[in-house]
């Protein structure tokens, strides 16, 4: 095997603790309150990032559906938060259900009021939809370019309902809470490095515990499965198992994604579930290089970091660039840009071997 | 840090709590920091989308704001002092319009902003804003029933636009209305409204259809439409649905005399976009109109298409809505100068405060004279009925005899009333940022 | 909310008559979506783009009828064969070098999608444009109590003249033979000396101009805007994919699920039947992902 140091676990181990100690480091250097805010919105698309290089990267799913868990999440902490701001005995009824011909508070609704249920709910019920949707789907052995298209469907089927039940969801205007999230006691102002660094720890946090489970026999079986899931099934395992698994996983950390977000905008809406967060969310995966997660994370905050910092000197071209880098990195880089990292590393530590295919196993990261 | 929070936490109730957690982590140089300084300019954030599908109708609304700021700062500025506006695209994304309000806010330091065209921009920012007491102008209809302490709308709310519409169809056209609409919030309330003023002259309700925003298909709806042959059609469409309905109305062998459409959004630019054969015989509310025939308007009309940014070729009520808004913030700004006497004293929620009974006269206002609710900092205005003609412009119908009133819980009165301070529950509570 | 509120009365004529325009609308999606079915039965390629190719047409029609004054119906074959042509040149400097990854080809013609978007954007500006029709389209059809828009009629015909042209190309043509020949098994069909390449630029450039003409008839109905054409992805890969990228599945799925969608919207509203028609998709997609019609032949 080669000795290129990119696949050196424990200098991967050291890459991953090396940028979340950098990323926890910001609010010591920067004492500004809105790039606080703004680099926690980026990590929570890295968050979506990474349950994409699990689920397409390791797990070969292409799933445009990671909306779906991250916007359902955002409902959930959106109600959640809207609860603590209403008062059961003066004010229990959000003021945009009063004027939706509701004048009782949803059963839906009711388990909000308290904050541990809201919180465990937002997080459940994304991760077992997933569960479920990903039962349905893989025991029938839908595969590749299905699962796609019915991750797709499903996705505009939610958005369609978050949209139309306007007296449960507000409908295309969105709630926002009027405060901040309160836990324990303590208010949580979104531009407070608390709430930076809550984002960081789950994203760490997450990464992690992915980049183990990944490191693991169960990740080994997956990403085998993603190679050739015939040959797994005839070795005996229970393909649909583990696809399931996977998904579900990818499932829960879009909705840790969904409710982090929604802790730093103090708003939510249908966009939550738009086609076009869910594509790209693949977009930052697949730039960064999906079948590391470190790869995806990176992928998150430079495209976002593009867009913020260079969309306004070149508005009109802004798209262009956008889409010419995409295309460039899928037709010229599929490994994203870390694997032009994987290339150079390879080349001063160690023979290279990007000759043979890029998906081999012992190349994921 | 920990100890201070925790026993504030204890002392304060919950939404002071929330208005004073920003200012322990913000740093104290920043407290100190005045949002205007006299050596400097004056910032006002402008806050609308240039790409995007929003583009379509917020791209006027940046070009006016510019428009209006030239025209301030060509005449001596505000105090003495010149306007800078600080313009961020907003790419039609909610997302991005609560990135850059806390942008706007935190790191340009402006002392108001301006921006957004549909209900949820203005509820995407609205956190923020009430967040660190900022003023943020929204200079567009919307839907009302909203009362906080950092918005000051410049547009009609529901109940301002159908007032006199929904009586003057019925007489003009008879009692049976067909409503269709966008499927979200400030269409269902418009209708819940025009409802009203229905009943009061004896009006019926024959059907109600709501299409997806975008949504272009309005085959099923006009079946039902002609199954249910009503007498007018009140339409509260948006953006290309809107167009798409006008022009499948005339594909499907529909007549504007026969069966007109009484529309709160067909204006100037729709019908640009729709042709001028899909708009004509409509009718739409609204309180200006690019025919309207004053000195002031035809200055502003002549004024605005020859300067560089009236590239769009008409004038609009949503535009003429964002005008007043920069006018109404200066005067507002003004008015909090004289009460302080010092310009770095200002606070965005002085001007606010001063913005109250605020008045722009004949001089200034394109729709004629206006003025700020000093209860709930929505504009008193004189809603218009037009026609629109062969050549795409509007022929105005009726002006309302006197200024109709914004009331934002008009048919909701068990909500209590809202005023400068709060919403005034009927309990005797005073609800803070109701939103 | 009460549920006469919600659910409207059944009313026989009325019904019958959403039956009729569940064809109109099927004939839009169907119409939508034969280019796509063209595309992706024959090379496997996921055209995220094919909603551009679409607007791209809507707007040539745009340019022809108002700079060159080019009557409507004579835009349509120009449409054609301009959006073709920039259909070949897509594939030849993007789609050719992912024929081995179908996956990716979704992703690149996303990119592909946001550049045309912003493109059209930045050369004719946010400003909507319209299309005009011909006046002898504006006529009304009236059987009884059916009524049919004279434009709907027309594309009505339109479509399915289109799909008995494509039928006739695939079936009854020489180069046909071989398009099925290179679907049913490429390495195979190039040992027989047919040029796969060669089969899948013109497929290829064939469905972007069906696209395009897709894009000069619904120019008729709607407005102009750069981002048009995303509304009809979803769509159109629904009508695909259940039909089971089959030319004849194609047209029974745009058929069902353009009744089903009237039929729907008729009793409740157009958001809801969306939802309930895309969670049906789900569920059937489960139990029959080779969709609804398949030839018995593998592909790749």
């Amino acid at each position: 095997m080669s000795a290129n140091i990119y696949h050196n676990r424990k200098a991967q181990w050291l890459a991953y603790i090396g940028l979340f100690c950098l990323l926890a480091l910001v609010p010591a250097l920067f004492d500004s309150p809105f790039l606080l805010n703004q680099l926690a919105r980026y990590a929570v698309f890295a968050m979506l990032a990474v349950s994409v290089s699990l689920v397409w990267g390791y797990g070969g799913i292409l799933s445009l559906g990671q909306g779906i868990a991250f916007g359902l999440a955002a409902y959930g902490m959106g109600m959640t938060m809207q609860m603590q701001f209403q008062d059961p005995v003066s004010d229990p009824v959000p003021s945009f259900m009063l004027t939706n011909d509701l004048s009782t508070l949803p059963l839906l609704w009711e388990p909000f009021w308290s904050t541990p249920i809201g919180l465990a709910l937002t997080i459940a019920v994304p991760t077992i939809f997933f569960i479920g949707f990903g039962a349905m789907m893989f025991q029938a052995r839908v595969a590749g370019v299905f699962v796609a298209i019915m991750t797709l469907a499903m996705l505009a089927a939610w958005y369609a309902m978050a949209y139309d039940m306007q007296p449960f969801t507000s409908g295309f205007n969105g709630i926002s809470p009027p405060m901040p999230f309160e836990f324990a006691g303590v208010s949580i102002d979104p531009y407070s490095p608390t709430a930076y660094l809550i984002c960081v720890g789950f994203l760490a946090a997450l990464t992690l515990s992915a980049k183990l489970l990944m490191q693991s026999k169960f990740g080994l079986i997956v990403q085998a499965i993603r190679d050739d899931p015939e040959r797994v099934r005839f070795l005996g395992y229970n393909v649909a198992y583990y696809q399931v698994i996977v998904f579900a996983i990818s499932g829960f950390i879009a909705a840790c994604g969904g409710l982090c977000w929604v802790m730093v905008v103090q708003y939510v809406s249908p966009t939550s579930l738009e086609l076009t967060l869910s594509v790209s969310a693949v977009i930052w995966a697949a730039v960064g290089g999906r079948l590391s997660l470190l790869g995806a994370i990176l992928g998150a905050y430079l495209v976002n970091g593009l867009q913020s910092y260079m969309g306004d000197e070149l508005q009109d071209v802004w798209m262009i660039v956008l889409g010419s880098i995409f295309i460039g990195v899928v037709l010229f880089l599929p490994r994203g840009l870390v694997g032009l990292i994987e290339d150079a590393l390879g080349y001063f530590t160690g023979k290279s071997e990007t000759e043979t295919s890029g998906v081999a196993i012992e190349r994921a990261v | 840090m920990t100890i201070t929070r925790r026993s504030l936490i204890k002392r304060s109730s919950a939404l002071a709590l929330a208005l004073s957690t920003p200012a322990i982590f913000r740093p104290s140089s920043a407290r100190a920091q005045p949002w205007i300084s006299k050596n400097g300019t004056i910032k006002l954030g402008v806050l609308f989308s240039q790409s995007g599908p929003l583009a379509v109708v917020e791209n006027d609304s940046t070009q006016v704001v510019l428009f209006a700021i030239d025209e301030i700062n060509a005449n001596g500025g505000v105090a003495g002092m010149q306007v800078e506006p600080v313009v961020i695209d907003a790419k039609s994304d909610v997302k991005v319009y609560s990135e850059k309000i806390s942008q706007l806010i935190l790191s340009d330091r402006v002392i108001s902003t301006i921006g957004g065209y549909t209900s949820a921009s203005r509820r995407a920012v609205a956190p923020f804003v009430m967040a660190r007491d900022h003023l943020f102008y929204y200079p567009t209809c919307y839907e009302g029933r909203e009362c906080t302490q950092n918005v000051i709308c410049t547009g009609p709310l529901a109940n301002q636009h159908s007032q006199d519409l929904i009586p003057f169809m019925v007489q003009n056209f008879g009692k049976r209305v067909y409503f269709v609409g966008s499927n979200y919030i400030w269409p269902k309330e418009s209708n819940k409204v025009a409802r009203v003023w229905l009943e009061k002259v004896g009006g019926e309700v024959l059907g109600e259809d709501y299409v997806p925003i975008g949504g272009s298909e309005f085959a099923p709806i006009f079946n039902k439409i002609r199954q249910a042959n009503p007498d007018f059609i009140f339409s509260t469409l948006i953006g290309d649905s809107d167009v798409a309905m006008h022009k499948q109305f005339l594909s499907e062998g529909f007549k504007a005399d026969k069966m007109p459409i009484a529309s709160l959004t067909t204006g100037e630019i729709e019908v640009r976009a729709m042709g001028a054969e899909a708009g004509a015989g409509h009718f739409l509310s609204a309180p200006y109109f690019q025919a309207l025939d004053t000195p002031t308007n035809n200055r502003f009309v002549e004024k605005y298409l020859g300067s560089k940014y009236g590239g769009g070729g008409v004038t609009h009520y949503n535009m003429e809505e964002t005008y007043l808004a920069v006018y109404f913030w200066k005067a507002g700004l003004e008015k909090a100068l004289a009460q302080t006497g010092d310009i770095e004293a200002i606070t965005p929620r002085m001007i606010r405060d001063a913005s109250g009974g605020v008045t722009i006269g004949d001089e200034i206002s394109p729709e004629g004279k206006v003025w700020i609710d000093p209860d709930n900092f929505n504009m008193w205005l004189r809603p218009k009925i037009g026609q629109c003609q062969g050549d795409g412009q509007f022929k105005i119908i009726k002006v309302a005899d006197q200024h109709v009133g914004p009331n934002p819980f008009e048919i909701y009165p068990d909500r209590g009333v809202c005023k400068a301070d709060g919403l005034h529950t009927p309990a005797g509570a005073i609800q803070k940022g109701v939103l | 909310m009460s549920v006469t509120d919600f659910w409207t009365p059944f009313e026989l004529n009325s019904f019958l008559n959403a039956l009729f325009i569940g064809l109109s609308i099927a004939s839009i999606w169907l119409i939508a979506a034969v280019g796509l079915t063209i595309i992706y039965g024959t090379m496997g390629v996921i055209n995220m783009a094919h909603g551009e190719l679409i607007m791209l047409g809507a707007y040539t029609t745009y340019v022809l009828q108002t700079f060159f004054y080019i009557p409507f119906l004579l835009c349509l074959p120009l449409v054609f064969i301009i959006v073709s042509i920039f259909g070949l040149f897509i594939e030849r400097t993007i789609i050719r070098r992912l024929y081995n990854r179908p996956l990716d080809t979704l992703l690149a013609t996303w990119g592909l999608s946001l550049i045309l978007i912003q493109g059209v954007r930045v050369i004719f500006g946010t400003a909507p444009k319209y299309v005009s029709i011909p006046s002898w389209l504006n006529f009304q059809v009236s059987l009884g109590f059916l009524h049919l828009p004279g434009f709907r009629l027309f594309i009505i015909l339109a479509t399915a003249a289109l799909i008995f042209a494509t039928w006739y190309i695939a079936y009854r043509t020489t180069w046909g033979i071989r398009v099925r020949a290179v679907m049913a098994d490429p390495d195979m069909a190039s040992s027989f000396g047919i040029d796969s390449n060669r089969i899948y630029s013109i497929t290829f450039a064939y469905g972007a101009g069906l696209a395009g003409v897709a894009g000069a008839l619904f120019g008729g109905l709607k407005t102009l805007l750069p981002d048009m054409g995303s509304g009809y992805i979803v769509e159109a890969f629904l009508v695909v994919v259940v039909g089971g990228t089959q030319l004849l599945g194609s047209i029974f799925s745009s058929i069902i699920l353009g009744e089903l969608a009237s039929i729907f919207s008729y009793f409740t509203n157009d958001t809801f039947a969306r939802f309930v028609l895309f969670t049906l998709i789900v569920i059937f997609l489960r139990f029959r992902p080779q969709g609804l019609i398949t030839e018995g032949m593998k592909r790749r």
